[in-house]
């Protein structure tokens, strides 16, 4: 096996390091036109992005390219007071073409400002286009999962968290909408409560360097982001649908949107998404009581003028998620037998298909409503101000003692945030360009039933100068935060348990530096400081984690975690290649996290395990590197590796609970446009795991029967290698394309187990799951060419 | 900005403050439903004499104080009826929780395991509705003169539970230690 992985990276880099000549004479031209008037618009930026070239158009709105090579190309066009368009083009000939931009009112949603704040000098990567149409139906950490340097933390076949450079939960930040998603986020088995399809965009930002939305986003941010609204008159919408084989889930998501022909200021857009799956299948047999499903909707409104536009926007997300039969454990013993047997017992093996849900499950709700107003400051800049109330409600069931027992959940908890944000962007003024603002959020935790995190509020103030400075080949961008942090009232708990507030306050910054050495090459240096204020549960929690089965407890004597970051990447795009390489190294002082307390905690149901809330120091250094090659317009490869090494540098040993190494290669071959099927492709891809070697030696578990004492439960699981397959097409239907895409996820139905999945104790992963996935965009009045 | 913008704006914040603040919940900490705190063990001699009570306590549950443990200390050579009861003592009055156990027996179990050289023997465990044993009540057994220790558990098993199963099956509802004395 380990031959044939070999033999087969082997040929993947013999591959990438081929150099192919082709011919690269072809001309690309055209006209810009406005969409209205017909006019021709000079000065239009066209820009194709796989080139990462640009040109702009003369006085009769011309532009052109020459020497490109055959391929596949997405043309991005802006120009002054209009909605910036994209255009997919396969060239295979001198090609002209012409491009009609739609007239409007210059808005740059506060993501795309944001995106422009963070700068090019930070590392980030986006997911958008054909990669997100493929990830559809899944979740949201699924759906960036390809990024390098993300990786999965997994509950079981139904509960996926995004994990960027080994850090997760309170230390990545979320932006739903440009709004800091704000739920229970610290519990490991606590997903992200988003539909990923309000999207057409999911960016990643890795590090501490996107001090733009709060300082404790350490790890990274990501962000979820929709499209603007419609701006020119007509209705149009699509329907997304997914079906999965593996465990027959079915995923239907339908939207619809509009600008109305009267009142040209008024767009809207109403979106909603329903996904049911039954128990997931790994090779062997079924995961009893794996089932889902998720009823999410969203609307929004604008209403934009020429100086001031104002949006309104809600969503709504539900779900209810089983927690696998065979995870569900009372205490060490249970832990113990379920990991000595290997596999789940029988009883649990032989259940059959269902689509029910049953206890133990999650059952959660979030509300969001947003509303951003902004106002042009003359030509010099915008000011934006977003409001925004959340409301979070997670019900944890756990199994009924008796048939008779109450229904209520075990565990329930609600968190209501409300937060104001005003920020003022300012273009170009010299060559400076920024953003300075200021936030306070209010929050208020409530529990019901089980005490696990007390009943709290707490407030977070932060104000922040962002500027980036631009000059021929070279960009500068420098910011820094303060943010001050309360926690208070943590002692209206039925006066049974003692909670003192806190105060935390400190200031984060960051400088970064983007050299462009060629329109092709370029290079970006970036540090940073940022810190993180623990949080509720790392303070106080006390009590058993049902989804974990673990006695949690706080420590009330932690300081805040401080992060010194840098990162430095190598970019380097022309027709042919596609390369990324960055490393990465973090210095994180009083890091904190959970370890296992000896001996386990004693209660009436045997001992638990236990856990406590420590801190030490920590260095994580790490490499993210990818490249794709095009051999010709048809044929191209891509390879992508992502190292992590986690050191606690008090203990002198490896930090616990990190992802392993991982590769990941794919070929693909592009069968061009025909007449009535476009971008038709097929491809296969490969995923290569290695074990994680690198846990701690020692540690406080100990293995029953003996007095040794290790790090963990089990040992990691052994590397894997996993093969998958993708096929797609657009149909050509009246004037839209209908597209298609099939995949096939671990092709061969290997029985494996990851390291990042805390269901590795008790079950192998998902196996064989095949994917179609249909979208059917269509107009209701068309009243534009797209 | 004009008036209706500003009173739009209002409108806005005020249902976001409505959203952050209208679900003021019950404050009091509510425990776990049929929280069990206590494991009580009533042996009563065959052959007269009064009955000994001993009992495993952790009234706060989870976490909080550490659980309040009594030894047991039998005579040599003789047999004890014993029953056991599942209680709430974290309410009062406390909750007898045994009754729920036997009204649901065919879905739980209640195991003995005596270990550490502890000269006693459990059988005549009472069944449940289908046959099976349950053993809220059994009769005691005791040898010569020694110590070990008496193992406890209470398994839930909805809708499995079945002949001969062995201690590892279902879930784990209680299990506690008692020493024990034997002299």
């Amino acid at each position: 096996m380990f031959q044939m992985i070999r033999a087969i990276v082997f040929i993947a880099f013999g591959l990438i390091f081929q150099t192919a000549a082709a011919q690269c004479t072809l001309t690309l031209s055209g006209h810009v036109n406005d969409i209205e008037t017909k006019e021709h618009l000079s000065d239009a930026v066209i820009r194709i992005k796989e080139l990462k070239i640009t040109a702009i158009t003369d006085k009769d709105g011309f532009y052109s390219f020459k020497g490109l090579c055959p391929g596949v190309y997405t043309l991005e066009v802006s120009h002054a007071g209009c909605v910036t368009a994209e255009k997919h083009i396969h060239l295979k000939t001198d090609l002209e073409t012409d491009i009609d931009l739609s007239h409007a009112v210059t808005e740059l949603q506060e993501v795309v400002i944001q995106g422009k704040a963070s700068g090019a000098a930070t590392p980030s990567a986006e997911v958008k286009g054909k990669a997100l149409e493929a990830t559809r139906g899944l979740s949201l950490a699924e759906s960036i999962k390809k990024v390098s340097g993300v990786s999965m933390l997994q509950t079981g076949s139904n509960i996926y968290k995004p994990v960027i450079h080994g850090l997760h939960s309170n230390r990545v930040l979320i932006l739903n909408n440009g709004v800091r998603q704000e739920g229970q986020q610290w519990g490991n088995e606590h997903a992200p409560e988003i539909d990923p399809f309000i999207a057409n965009r999911i960016s990643v930002i890795k590090g501490a360097s996107a001090i733009r939305y709060g300082a404790d986003a350490i790890g990274g941010v990501i962000l979820v982001e929709p499209k603007l609204l419609r701006h020119d008159p007509g209705i149009d919408g699509e329907v997304n649908t997914a079906l999965f084989s593996n465990n027959r889930m079915g995923v239907l998501s339908a939207m619809l949107e509009g600008n109305s022909e009267r009142k040209p200021a008024f767009s809207w857009r109403v979106q909603g998404t329903v996904k049911r799956g039954g128990y997931a299948h790994t090779p062997n047999y079924w995961l009893a009581n794996s089932a889902n499903e998720e009823y999410n909707f969203s609307a929004a409104a604008g209403w934009k003028k020429q100086e001031w536009g104002t949006e309104l926007f809600y969503s709504q997300f539900n779900t209810r998620l089983g927690i696998f039969a065979g995870s569900h454990i009372g205490n060490v013993t249970d832990l113990w037998n379920a990991i000595l047997s290997k596999d789940p017992p029988d009883y649990i093996k032989n259940v059959g298909f269902s689509y029910n849900i049953d206890r133990p499950y999650q059952d959660i709700q979030h509300q969001l409503l947003k509303a951003k107003t902004w106002k042009n400051t003359g030509t010099i800049g915008r000011l934006n101000l977003v409001v925004s109330g959340q409301y979070n409600n997670r019900q944890e069931y756990d199994q009924k003692r008796f048939a008779s027992s109450s229904n209520a959940p075990q565990l329930d908890l609600s968190i209501a945030t409300g937060m104001a944000e005003l920020v003022w962007d300012h273009f170009n003024t010299g060559d400076f360009r920024g953003t300075i603002g200021g936030s306070f959020m209010y929050q208020n935790n409530q529990y019901e039933r089980r005490l696990f995190i007390p009943n709290y509020e707490s407030t977070n103030t932060g104000l922040f100068v962002i500027e980036k400075w631009t000059k021929n080949k070279l960009d500068i961008e420098a910011g820094v935060r303060f943010d001050r942090k309360s926690i208070y009232n943590t002692t209206d708990n039925g006066a049974v348990r003692f909670y003192a507030d806190r105060l935390f306050n400190n200031l984060s910054g960051n400088i970064g530096f983007n050299y462009r050495f060629t329109p092709a090459f370029r290079a970006t240096v970036h540090a940073s400081t940022a810190w993180r204020a623990p949080q509720v549960n790392e303070l106080y929690a006390d009590g058993l984690h049902h989804g974990a089965a673990r006695i949690e407890k706080g420590n009330a004597t932690l300081t805040p975690e401080r992060a010194n970051n840098i990162a430095a990447n190598f970019i380097f795009s022309n027709s042919k290649w596609d390369i990324d390489a960055g490393i990465y190294h973090k210095e994180i002082d009083g890091f904190i996290f959970l370890e296992p307390t000896f001996p386990p905690e004693l209660t009436i149901r045997g001992a638990f395990p236990a856990f406590r809330y420590t801190q030490t120091n920590a260095r994580l250094s790490g490499l993210d590197f990818s490249a794709a090659y095009s051999f010709d317009a048809h044929f191209s490869s891509s390879l992508k590796a992502s190292l992590l090494r986690a050191w606690d540098k008090t203990n002198k040993q490896w930090l616990i609970q990190m992802p392993a190494d991982r590769y990941e290669a794919a070929v693909e071959y592009n069968f061009g446009n025909a007449r009535k099927l476009n971008d038709t492709y097929i491809g296969i891809n490969s995923t290569w795991v290695l074990q994680q070697t690198r846990v701690p030696a020692t540690g406080n578990i100990e293995v029953p029967g003996t007095t040794v004492k290790q790090s963990d439960y089990l040992n990691p699981p052994p590397a894997y290698f996993l093969l998958g397959f993708e096929a797609g097409t657009k149909l050509k239907w009246k004037h839209n394309n209908v597209s298609f895409i099939l995949a096939v996820t671990n092709l061969l139905n290997k029985a494996y187990r990851d390291y990042m999945n805390s269901f590795r104790y008790f079950s192998d992963e998902m196996g064989r799951n095949i994917s179609l996935r249909i979208r059917i965009p269509f107009d209701i009045k068309h009243k534009h060419k797209s | 900005m004009k008036m209706k913008h500003i009173k739009l704006f209002a409108v806005v914040m005020l249902s976001g403050l409505i959203l952050a603040g209208c679900k003021k919940k019950n404050n009091e900490e509510e425990n776990e439903e049929e929280l069990i705190t206590t494991v009580k063990l009533t042996l009563t001699p065959v052959g007269g004499g009064s009955a000994l009570v001993y009992s495993w306590k952790d009234v706060d549950g989870v976490g909080g104080n550490a659980p309040v443990i009594q030894a047991v200390t039998l005579a040599p050579s003789k047999v004890y009826n014993c029953s056991v009861q599942f209680l709430n003592e974290s309410v009062t009055p406390a909750e007898d929780i045994t009754t729920e156990v036997v009204t649901e027996g065919v879905d739980h179990q209640v195991y003995y395991a005596v270990s550490g050289g502890a000269a006693l023997t459990i059988n005549g465990l009472n069944t449940d509705g289908n046959g099976l044993p349950l053993g809220t009540t059994s009769s005691f057994t005791t040898a010569a003169a020694s110590t070990g220790s008496l193992k406890i558990t209470l398994k839930h098993k909805p809708g499995v539970k079945a002949a001969n199963d062995a201690v590892t099956k279902g879930e784990t509802d209680v299990e506690v230690d008692f020493p024990v004395t034997i002299q």
